[in-house]
């Protein structure tokens, strides 16, 4: 009798590593398959063939994504993460294609910081495509909305933070003489890039909401 | 024997496998050989079809699994429905109907 469980820890080494139960499960299912085989009179090299043609090829390939599929896409990724991180792709992307394309998004910064208004004029479709997406995903309103907020999110958990600290050590190395500036400018900076952004993703989201319950587009 | 698109499959397959459940605990082959014999061999799972459902099925509570050692001492994951997940079948059969009534008002087809 072959070692089924060597054998799928073998060749499904991913699925080995991520959930050594269900390898264990597999590796059952194939010894009662081969088992099975067996009692239908199949030679044991052609029944041993046909059990490992399960988790070989295009099987294996397949029940590793459908394992994977299964594990990954819970209800918070689905609604959340996944509708989320696309909408921060998008925003991030529309950022980078305006400063590409000449269309110099006015980025705060420093010294006499300016408002990135284009940039905030295209977060509401971002917000929107968020929303939209985590609603396909049977997300909840509010799930909808996270989903929208997530780059505001990212950045003002990390880029803001990260701001103020390098402002702070900077001002303490006396590079910024003017206390006036250096107050405009952290006043400027988290709104800026959290707190703007978010309102102006949060409108697409609603504005989202209101045409998917009026029109029932995603119906 | 006509095959099945797998859309089709793919949607029947909860209701087969919670039906199945609801008559006996089973273990994965066991479960797809039944419904492989009963449906005449039209619906057939194989694993990548079958046990990531399971495993579904257990997050979602519809199912409790359990290793078991039977006499012959091979140990094998036994999944029970629980009561969250007999009470999915009602609904999941009556939209089957729904859309096998659809299906005959355009087609005229008849269902068993």
């Amino acid at each position: 009798m072959p070692d089924w469980k060597q054998i799928v820890r073998k060749h499904l080494h991913i699925l080995a590593v991520w959930s050594p139960e269900f390898t264990e499960e597999l590796a059952a299912h194939l010894e009662d398959n081969y088992e099975a085989l067996l009692c239908e009179g199949l030679p044991s090299e052609v029944a041993f063939q046909q059990t490992i043609g399960q988790i070989e090829g295009r099987c294996r390939v397949r029940l590793v994504m459908r394992f994977l599929q299964e594990e990954l896409m819970t209800g918070v990724f689905r609604e959340v993460a996944l509708p989320g991180l696309l909408t921060s792709a998008a925003a991030y992307f529309s950022r980078w294609a305006l400063a590409l394309d000449h269309i110099r998004p006015k980025v705060i910064w420093l010294v006499g910081g300016e408002l990135p208004l284009w940039w905030w004029c295209l977060l509401p479709i971002c917000g929107a495509l968020g929303a939209l997406i985590s609603r396909r995903n049977k997300g909840s309103w509010l799930r909808c909305v996270a989903a929208s907020l997530l780059p505001s999110a990212i950045l003002g958990t990390f880029v803001v933070p990260i701001f103020v600290v390098g402002f702070t050590i900077s001002g303490l190395a006396n590079h910024y003489q003017l206390v006036s500036v250096r107050w405009e400018s952290l006043g400027l900076v988290p709104p800026g890039f959290a707190l703007i952004p978010a309102f102006f993703s949060l409108s697409g989201a609603g504005i989202a909401e209101v045409s998917t319950k009026k029109f029932g587009c995603l119906a | 024997m006509p095959s099945v698109g797998a859309q089709i499959k793919r949607g029947s397959a909860e209701l087969a496998v919670l039906t199945i459940l609801a008559e006996h605990p089973l273990h994965g082959y066991v479960i797809a050989k039944r419904i492989e014999e009963q449906t005449g061999g039209v619906l057939r799972f194989d694993m990548a079809s079958l046990y990531p459902m399971l495993h579904r099925f257990e997050r979602k509570a519809w199912v409790k699994a359990e290793w078991q050692t039977p006499p012959n001492g091979r140990r094998r994951r036994c999944y029970r429905l629980t009561a969250l997940g007999r009470k999915q079948i009602a609904p999941l059969r009556a939209q089957w109907r729904a859309f096998f009534q659809a299906l005959e008002s355009v087609t005229g087809f008849q269902n068993a």
